[in-house]
């Protein structure tokens, strides 16, 4: 996958606000057809990396180029091939579905022939009524949120942002909403999606975690797991009331743990040192050896920065 | 002073237009640690703000015990420690600021005051912004700013509306960790959650959608009853019924 | 729970943090009363002198001659005598004057005939498209006309008794016998300062802690309505009374205006007009639980009765008699009574008990209700 059809190529990106630098030396480069995830906390540089793409922030210092050109000369020619569904502002609540896509498109300049026909297969597509009567305010979160998909989705740009499109959203919702964006890719289009769900990204092709304005971990699911997590994570259950104990010898040895419940979960890369640690509790818990998950992988990857 | 216990019994509550909770049952046995997980629109805040003595149920009841007392919602909401979900601190006022407030809010000895206020601000890492306006925290420091806030009290019982939405992993870890710190016999904890993945964490989880409660329980013990994998898909199987 | 002064303390505290670290406010309440004194008591000067008048003597006697002078030291009028038509058509067609004065022929033969069916005759001639000055300067020359009979009856006794009793000069500005609007306006500026400055202020604060989400926390801690009430209200009395002392002396040092009444009695009035002031603002705020609303609502029963239901701007005496009893719901009224009272005359207190005692209960009864109206839950 290196370096085959970049869309998107960032390089040493920095963008400051005054004395705080928002975005702080990041580099990636994005596929086309693939769902490129960007993870972290709010505060943590994801909005404004994206705006920066977009070309609706100017970089401090760095380059960001998209199919080649560089975003800040070229805002123009690129706005139309880029769609945008913001975690805000998405569909005015008090137009229908309907009178919120016909003004999505007539600010790209659609012909009104162009929109009905443009809309008609996008509601085809994802499933949705195209003439819910309602105002936008009156239709539940999941519709709302598909309509708004479809409403960035519009002008058929080839390059897809979605930030935080899922925040607060119902698992149901989620899902629909991800099968939409797999299909979206697989159509070759180009989907840059944050989220702070971990469960979510999963299911992109590619991650990159953030933190403090800094990348501190890329790559597919799979392979961060594996850098990560050489030896998978423990969860412990008890049969004798050893829990305190044990957590205070675990950290005592610089081994993390999480209480989960009545369980306890021990990201423990040296397996020797949790096993000498643990060993005058050893007849009080069972351990058995669970998958990481991404959460996981951040925590270590901002522990292990943070160590270094 | 041992922990409470909370008792919800067919409680509904309409919030405007929404009926917000319907005909919900629910306890919350004391000492443990509580998740009230669902999506958006579930209906956790108001149940949070039932609990909280905040809202009162339309019809229902909320009760609360200690040991097999029954206790008067007056009496428990002054050893409740509730935390909302939307900003609630004065972003103008530096976090010593805020908890020498709630000092007074809660009449505490100043004696007391110092020595809990020095100990959460050592459990929670936040001594070097002690100087800090609250509206200058980053997301996880500004929860655990408000958690030190509520716990000066040491409440019985502490309700926490989705203290984790939008923290980092890392504050996040830390957050439940004190929240394992504080729970037990003196302290049950009630939080909320809308990240499924998060459902693990609890002792007991209490399972909200659409303003119904599905299930309460250990997780295993609830997702082996669904026979799902994880939380997502007993509401994606709740939808498609 | 029973209240604790703990608690309000801390309250007011955190109150007077907020205001020292927000500068809008801050710059509100010590440049508000800057402006007001300035505008009302400099710009707006509602004394017209040294008004230009053409003069037109057709009698030219020493008697005319004589009136003219009184009319001349009076200081109001700056007179052009004109001579001929020629010169008056000049006159009337630059439209620089305001006014002509024309003295008819045999002005000061009919003066000293002394005849009360044949008086002397002046006319002023006032341009009406500025109706507000032609109208003052009617009642100056009025005034100067009344005093040049005194001056002729005194130089000729004879002619006293035929001036008649109704010539008497009216006491009607009896306590602002300079007719000096400073005098009036000034002392009335603390009326609407508080009136309207108190009730912004505090119309703001319960209302943000509403939308700042601070008071769904507040709520669930022991804090009780009359503690955030007490609390809120005292940072703010201290802030508009340093308001009120600024104006105070602002009158006395620099407009030189007299202060003849009771001090004490001034202060604690103020005191009460204050906090009742105050309290209007935390009902409004209490109710609406929005600072956009907040403030329209202030503005409504703020500014407007505290310029129009006063008596600043419209004298109470002078409206329709369902708004005299209309404008004594407002404490802005009550208030204006007694501070122009205290500052213009040194009637007794008591003569102001009904006043005081008025704003007294309009005070009780705006606190009452904002803590009875607080809620203490969530509830929409």
């Amino acid at each position: 996958m290196q370096q085959i059809d970049p869309v998107i190529r960032v390089k040493d990106l920095v963008v400051s606000f005054g004395d705080f630098r928002a975005v702080d030396g990041v580099s990636f480069d994005v596929q086309r057809g693939e769902i490129f995830g960007f993870l972290g906390a709010n505060g943590a540089g994801k909005t404004t990396t994206i705006r920066t793409i977009c070309g609706i922030l100017n970089p401090s210092s760095g380059t960001v180029e998209v199919d080649g050109k560089d975003v800040s000369s070229s805002t123009a020619v690129l706005k139309p091939r880029i769609g945008y569904m913001s975690q805000k502002f998405t569909l005015y609540p008090d137009l229908t579905v309907r009178e919120n896509l016909h003004f999505a498109g007539s600010l790209y300049a659609m012909s009104p022939q162009a929109i009905a026909q443009r809309s008609h297969k996008l509601m085809e597509f994802i499933g949705l009524r195209e003439d819910l009567p309602d105002p936008v305010s009156h239709l539940s979160g999941g519709v709302k949120q598909m309509a708004a998909l479809a409403s960035s989705l519009l002008h058929d740009p080839e390059l897809v942002f979605l930030d935080e499109p899922t925040a607060g959203t119902s698992p149901q919702t989620r899902a629909s909403f991800w099968a939409l964006i797999r299909r979206l890719a697989q159509l070759g289009k180009t989907i840059f999606v944050t989220t702070h769900y971990m469960d979510e990204a999963e299911y992109c092709g590619r991650i990159a975690l953030m933190e403090r304005g800094k990348i501190v971990a890329m790559g597919t699911p799979g392979e961060l797991k594996k850098e990560f997590f050489p030896v998978k994570p423990l969860e412990l259950s008890f049969t004798k009331p050893v829990e305190q104990p044990l957590r205070a010898a675990l950290e005592k040895a610089g081994i993390a743990s999480a209480v989960f419940g009545a369980r306890l979960r021990v990201r423990a890369p040296d397996r020797a040192a949790f096993e000498q640690a643990a060993a005058p509790f050893r007849d009080g818990f069972l351990a058995r050896e669970t998958e990481p998950t991404l959460e996981d992988v951040f925590l270590q990857a901002v522990s292990g920065r943070k160590a270094v | 002073m041992p922990a409470l216990r909370a008792a919800v019994e067919q409680v509904s509550k309409k919030m405007g237009r929404t009926q917000a909770l319907k005909r919900v049952d629910a306890s919350f046995a004391a000492g443990q640690v509580h998740g009230i997980i669902g999506p958006n629109g579930a209906g956790k805040t108001t149940l949070m703000r039932l609990l909280a003595g905040l809202l009162h149920p339309d019809t229902g009841s909320v009760s609360y015990f200690q040991g097999n007392q029954l206790v008067s919602a007056e009496a428990a909401k002054r050893v409740t420690g509730y935390f909302p979900q939307e900003p609630s601190l004065y972003p103008d006022l530096t976090c010593e600021e805020h908890l020498e407030f709630f000092r007074d809010l809660y009449d505490l000895p100043q004696a007391d005051f110092i020595r809990r206020s020095e100990e959460l601000l050592q459990a929670t890492g936040m001594t070097p912004f002690k100087d800090r306006p609250a509206g200058k925290l980053s997301g996880g420091m500004y929860k655990k700013l408000g958690l030190m806030c509520v716990l000066l009290n040491r409440p019985q019982l502490l309700l926490l509306d989705e203290p984790t939405v939008g923290v980092d992993p890392v504050s996040r870890q830390e957050l439940w960790d004190l929240v394992y710190s504080f729970a037990g016999e003196n302290m049950t904890v009630i939080l909320s959650t809308s990240y499924m993945d998060e459902a693990g964490r609890c002792a007991c989880v209490h399972v909200l959608s659409g303003g119904e409660m599905l299930a309460s329980g250990a997780p295993q013990e609830v997702t082996a009853r669904f026979g799902v994998h994880d939380f997502s898909e007993i509401f994606l199987n709740h939808a498609a019924n | 729970m029973t209240f604790s002064w703990r608690r309000a303390r801390s309250v007011a505290l955190k109150e007077y943090k907020h205001i020292l670290r927000d500068p809008f406010t801050l710059l509100v309440t010590l440049v508000l009363p800057l402006v007001f004194v300035g505008f009302f008591g400099f710009v707006i000067d509602l004394d017209y002198k040294h008004m230009r008048v053409y003069v037109r003597d057709n009698d030219q006697t020493s008697v005319s001659r004589r009136f003219l002078q009184e009319a001349a030291s009076s200081g109001y009028f700056d007179l052009h005598p004109v001579h001929g038509q020629f010169q008056l058509d000049q006159a009337l067609e630059r439209n620089d004057s305001p006014a002509l004065l024309v003295i008819r022929p045999g002005f000061g033969r009919h003066i000293r005939a002394g005849d009360a069916e044949h008086p002397g005759e002046v006319q002023l001639l006032a341009d009406g498209t500025d109706n507000v000055q032609a109208s003052i300067m009617g009642s100056y020359m009025q005034g100067v006309v009344q005093k040049a009979n005194a001056v002729f009856a005194r130089d000729n006794p004879a002619l006293a008794d035929a001036a008649g009793a109704g010539d008497r000069i009216r006491s009607r500005f009896l306590f602002n016998p300079e007719l000096n609007s400073r005098w009036f306006i000034v002392p009335a500026l603390s009326t609407i300062i508080i009136g309207f400055l108190a009730i912004v202020l505090t119309a703001l604060t319960v209302a943000k802690e509403w939308e700042n989400g601070s008071m769904e926390l507040l709520l669930s801690t022991p804090v009780r309505p009359a503690e955030i009430v007490l609390g809120k209200l005292v940072p703010y009395f201290l802030l508009t009374f340093f308001d009120v002392l600024v104006v105070f002396v602002l009158a006395i040092y620099v407009f030189k205006i007299p202060f003849l009444g009771s001090f004490l009695f001034y202060v604690a009035a103020c005191w009460v007009y204050i906090t009742g002031a105050l309290a209007l603002g935390l009902v409004i705020s209490v109710v609406t639980r929005q600072q956009q609303a907040a403030i329209q609502f202030a503005f409504a029963v703020g500014l407007l009765p505290s310029f129009i239901f006063s008596g600043f701007i419209f004298p109470i005496e002078n409206m329709p008699a369902f708004f005299q009893y209309f404008t004594a719901l407002f404490p802005q009224r009550w208030f204006l009574l007694i501070s122009r009272t205290v500052f213009l005359s040194d009637a007794a207190p008591a003569t102001l008990a009904t006043a005081l005692a008025a704003i007294g209960v309009f005070a009780g009864a705006m606190i009452l209700l904002a803590v009875h109206k607080f809620k203490t839950d969530v509830e929409p």
